[in-house]
């Protein structure tokens, strides 16, 4: 297929229904991409993936006051 | 930048892109379903980390 003027792509199709692919590609690839920021942001805040130094430790607060409560009494 | 598909047939470069998208995911949710942490099937409670606590035996 030749194009406006007179040369062929390699693919076969013209800057017009290249640049019409292109939008819906692009088009498409923001939706995609919204999606995944949405799923990761909800598994995150049900469970994030990225351990601090002392790995997965949530209760790291509750260890603290439970040391210091022990210090206190001993 | 549309000039891409110029040079790559766009039939192809959807199949190919979806395959990859695919296989990726699907790598992906297994490898999370293996692990203890990230399985959402067995819902697990999360594991905190190790949590280490010196009680001691007599006070004063």
């Amino acid at each position: 297929m030749a194009d406006i003027e007179g040369r062929s792509s390699l693919s076969g199709l013209t800057e017009a229904e290249a640049q019409e692919f292109h939008s819906l590609f692009v088009g498409s690839f923001i939706i995609f991409t919204i999606i995944a920021i949405v799923a990761h942001f909800l598994v995150w805040t049900w469970r994030p993936w990225i351990p601090g130094p002392k790995g997965y430790a949530l209760l790291d607060g509750a260890t603290s006051l439970a040391h210091h409560a022990f210090s206190v009494l001993s | 930048m549309y000039r891409i598909w110029l040079l790559f047939d766009p039939r192809r470069a959807l199949v190919a892109l979806s395959a990859f998208l695919f296989v990726l995911a699907l790598i992906i949710h297994f490898i999370l379903l293996s692990t203890d942490r990230f399985n959402w099937l067995e819902g697990h409670p999360s594991k905190t980390g190790q949590i280490e606590m010196v009680v001691p035996t007599s006070f004063g």
